[in-house]
């Protein structure tokens, strides 16, 4: 008898959770919270509990397979690999490496994702590598980049809950990232106030001192609103905007025309409230901002970002503990697919492609013959319709699944479908891996080695505890495999820790960061520049990383796409607790599953009424885009006149509806508004 | 005490007809159950209070039913296995307790009923214990206490955890799950009665460790209603789950026609 307790990182969320995972003769059996974790507690959400049963699924891919007419036949490692590596050869020789685009995965390993970009950057030579961040926090990136020097989490998980005052705006906390939920409701036990802004009644709203429920795209319009009271009430902290902070005074032109008043007519929220939550933040000693999707998946995403960014710095609220602008990451690495490089404008650790000495500093260490190219690559969004448009001729996606997961699924299905060769790793046959020329198997993350890095820049460890199912291989083997075939001689790794070594050597932000330290200590927190350095716990103390905070003006756009005669409803999408995005692992577990078999359409029992709708009824919701048929919950959860549709659904997609508009500076798409129209369907 | 249990545990381990030691072992900094089946894996063997062996002797058990465990255990994991065997989970005979006892600041940690197990051999025994017995909740009126557990219950977030991590729960089909009874997939779960069921559930089963208030990540004071009902089927049933192993559970009836 063989009983092992591996510890290990979950696979869902940005949280980072680690638990053990109980092998018995060599088969995953259970999962066991680990009191020592610092970011659960030895707590876990419905996914944690469950994270272990879809690797067990009988869907799982166990060989590679390759097209055949309609269908895929079974195939070898040799076979697949030398029809990938003729293909790649002989599609760069005609059209050129700048034909290609390779996704990289917020799912897999911080390892994986150094090796797809370093395989693009210096295999194909191309900066046309990105990944699922361009769709949930390119906004985030950008804007507090801009606004701070980086564009992470500022402070940590466990700081939350010592909070005096915390805005969650756009986040949907106790369901998408259900652990620092615990911390939220800590903070509020404690007597910290909290405030709540979003259009839906979500869960947290029953504990919140304040919710303002927004009309959905105008967040610019309230966080300018806000500020405009505090500044009207003498309420800001001006020494920190006179010692840290730059562009003020721009900054205080613009939002002087945003009066609670005016701030009522575009967003709704009745001004006397707005003023409460207003004075109760600034008041507070420490106030911390949580923010998700609900913020950035707009075509004013990094305008929301950067106003997000504002309210922090007017009330000195940045650079200490249980402060600061807390973006929450939706995938379980996709925080580490950024670090790593997976982004068409910059190399591990954000060193952008544009920099002369960064290129030279890459093409050394890489041992290239062939210079990078110095512009940045395309995004997710941009590939797919070059491809469409025939400019793009060949994919490699790793672990994405765009046709769910991408605006305007239709469109996604002819841009794969144009391409003349299309490669899709994954570990199931995916709704994207149906499309591809040739699917390889990828092994699960109980199945290998590597690091995760959580929300708040936490890097931690991901141990195989079991072999891998079939003839499966982790990615790191399958894309040194590849490249290696393709006549790289820099893809010799023993391990993945030989790979961390690597990417320390290249990338400070994670020099210091080694096996031999995560085991010892658990976790280091991004900076960590050498093998000395403790980690950071919240950034930007005593100075922001690029010198002063900037402020911006930001005015208020409405979204894209506003209701009117023909689509008089506002759709907004989204996760719910007990899935995760494209469904591709939580809808292969029993337990999740079975608490919600598919999809549906929450719309308030006032327009439900007038539509002759009840709960339950199929409806058919159609966009300029497409038309689903999904039955309805009838609920108040959401407002009048704006409609809920989560997105894991392939039966009823949401993203047949959604709309590609992207915001001009992430070219992030606006997921969270469009205009839609409803009828029963009898 | 780490080398007392080492000494103890080496001995045990070296008796003819057993297989392994379930216990707990440092590792990576941090602690997690382990199966001892050399004396040389012993030096990593530690004192914690933290896991609920008895869960992983019946996951062990289930496995392969012949093998013949001793097991370290507190004083609650000593009453789960009781409750297991009660209930011919496990089978009694194949195992082995080496009882630790737990200090005062676990005890307290835990507001344990019983922190130590009667087959002491490990430690001494908490002399004149007594734990919190929720007098602030007490003092509220009926109302009061319906509103208190509506604020309490609304933030459930349905991971299931209280269950997943009790160690008398062992059903293969669970009546949480039950649509019959609670809509599924809707937040927060039905109240009460996803968490009466539960409640119910494991009234004659509960051996008060803690861990599903532990396991909770809403907070939620689980221990206030698991006390209260051991002390309700105390004084009406005069039982109490893990005392003994010829003690029945009174809610359970056990006709023919079952």
């Amino acid at each position: 008898m063989k009983y092992e307790a591996v510890l290990t990182t979950c696979p869902y969320c940005g949280c980072g959770c680690k638990y053990y995972v109980e092998v018995v003769n060599g088969q995953a059996k259970r999962v066991m919270p680990c009191k020592e974790d610092p970011v659960s507690e030895g707590k876990l959400c419905i996914k944690g509990w469950n994270a272990i049963d879809f690797v067990n699924s009988p869907d799982r891919l166990t060989s590679p397979l390759i097209r055949d007419g309609d269908t895929f036949r079974e195939a070898t490692w040799e076979e697949a690999y030398s029809l990938i590596t003729s293909k790649f050869k002989e599609l760069k020789d005609t059209f050129g490496p700048s034909a290609f685009g390779l996704l990289s995965s917020a799912k897999t390993t911080n390892e994986e994702n150094y090796l797809m970009q370093k395989f693009a950057r210096s295999v194909i030579v191309t900066n046309n590598v990105d990944h699922c961040a361009r769709l949930c926090h390119a906004s985030t990136v950008a804007g507090l980049a801009a606004a701070f020097g980086s564009g992470a989490m500022t402070n940590s998980i466990p700081e939350v809950e010592d909070a005096d005052c915390i805005l969650i705006t756009g986040s949907n906390t106790t369901e998408q990232h259900p652990l620092i939920g615990t911390r939220i409701y800590r903070a509020k036990e404690r007597g910290a106030r909290i405030i709540l802004v979003d259009p839906r009644s979500i869960q947290l709203a029953s504990i919140a001192d304040i919710h303002l429920r927004q009309r959905p795209g105008t967040d610019v319009a309230w966080l300018n609103g806000i500020m405009n009271v505090i500044i009207n009430e003498g309420l800001a902290d001006e020494m920190f905007i006179e010692q840290r902070t730059e562009n003020y005074d721009e900054f205080l032109e613009e939002v002087m025309h945003y009066t609670p008043e005016h701030v009522e007519e575009i967003t709704g929220i009745p001004r006397n409230d707005l003023i409460d939550a207003a004075r109760m933040f600034a008041n507070a000693e420490s106030a911390s901002i949580i923010y998700s999707m609900g913020i950035t998946q707009h075509t004013t995403g990094v305008d929301n970002v950067k106003s997000c960014a504002n309210l922090a710095m007017l009330t000195g609220n940045m650079g200490k503990a249980s402060t600061g602008v807390n973006p929450l990451r939706g995938q379980n690495n996709v925080q580490g697919a950024c670090d790593l490089g997976a982004l068409p404008n910059v190399f591990p650790g954000y060193q952008a492609v544009t920099d002369p000495a960064s290129r030279e500093k890459f093409e050394k260490a890489w041992n290239m013959h062939e210079s990078i190219p110095e512009t940045p690559g395309l995004t997710v969004v941009e590939l797919l319709n070059e491809a469409a448009d025939g400019r793009i001729k060949c994919m490699y996606i790793m672990g994405e699944n765009p046709m769910i997961s991408d605006p305007d699924i239709s469109h996604v299905r002819e841009a794969l479908d144009a391409l003349d060769f299309l490669v899709v790793q994954d570990i199931f046959l995916t709704e994207t891996a149906e499309l591809a020329d040739v699917v390889l198997p990828g092994a699960s993350f109980l199945e290998k080695d590597g690091t995760f890095t959580g929300t708040d820049r936490r890097v931690q460890r991901v141990r195989k505890a079991i072999e891998p199912i079939g003839s499966s291989k982790p990615d790191w083997v399958i894309i040194s495999e590849l490249a290696r075939l393709m006549g790289s001689d820099q893809f010799d790794y023993e391990s993945p820790a030989a790979i961390q070594d690597e990417i320390a050597s290249l990338t400070p932000l994670y020099g210091g960061i080694s096996y031999q330290r995560l085991d010892e200590r658990g976790y280091l927190q991004w900076p960590c520049p050498t093998p000395d350095h403790e980690g950071t716990i919240y950034l930007h103390k005593g100075e922001f990383k690029r010198g002063r905070g900037h402020f911006f003006a930001v005015s208020y756009r409405p979204p894209a796409e506003l209701p009117d005669d023909k689509y008089p409803f506002t759709l907004t999408t989204g996760r719910i607790l007990f899935h995760f995005h494209t469904g591709t692992m939580s809808r292969r577990s029993g337990p999740l599953n079975k608490e919600v078999p598919t999809g549906y359409v929450e719309i308030h029992p006032a327009d439900a009424a007038k539509l002759g709708i009840i709960d339950g009824q199929a409806v058919r919701v159609s966009t300029r885009r497409g038309t689903i048929d999904i039955p309805a919950y009838v609920t108040d959860r959401v407002p009048e006149e704006t409609v809920f549709i989560p997105f894991h659904f392939k039966e009823c997609a949401a993203n047949l509806l959604t709309n590609p508009a992207l915001d001009p500076i992430a070219k992030i798409p606006e997921l969270k508004v469009c205009a839609c129209s409803i009828e029963a369907i009898v | 005490m780490n080398d007392e249990l080492r000494t103890v545990a080496a001995e045990i381990l070296a008796r003819d007809g057993i297989d392994g030691i379930v216990g707990l072992k440092e590792m990576h900094g941090t602690v997690r159950p382990c199966l001892f089946t050399d004396a040389e894996q012993l030096s990593c063997m530690v004192v914690d209070s933290r896991y609920p062996v008895a869960s992983v002797v019946r996951l062990l058990l289930e496995e392969d039913p012949d093998l013949r465990l001793a097991v370290v255990c507190r004083g609650c994991e000593e009453r789960s296995l009781i409750e297991l065997a009660k209930n011919h989970q496990i089978d009694i005979e194949s195992v082995t307790v080496i009882g630790i006892a737990c200090d005062s600041d676990t005890a307290k940690e835990c507001n344990c009923s019983k922190p130590y197990p009667d087959s002491l051999m490990v430690g001494t025994a908490l002399e004149n214990w007594t734990r919190d017995t929720y007098a602030t909740y007490r003092q509220m009126s009926g109302e009061e206490k319906l509103a208190f557990w509506k604020e309490q219950l609304e933030k459930c977030n349905k991971c299931y955890g209280c269950r997943n991590a009790c160690p008398v729960c062992f059903c293969k089909e669970c009546e949480l799950e039950n649509s019959l009874w609670v809509k599924r997939g809707r937040l927060p779960p039905d109240f009460p009665i996803y968490h009466l069921i539960r409640a119910f559930h494991v009234a004659g089963k509960c051996i008060d460790c803690g861990e599903c208030e532990q396991a909770c990540p809403a907070g939620i004071p689980l221990m206030t209603l698991s006390h209260l009902l051991r002390e309700d089927m105390e004084e009406l049933f005069d039982y109490m789950a893990g005392r003994s192993l010829d003690e029945q559970n009174p809610v359970i009836t056990k006709e023919e026609y079952e």
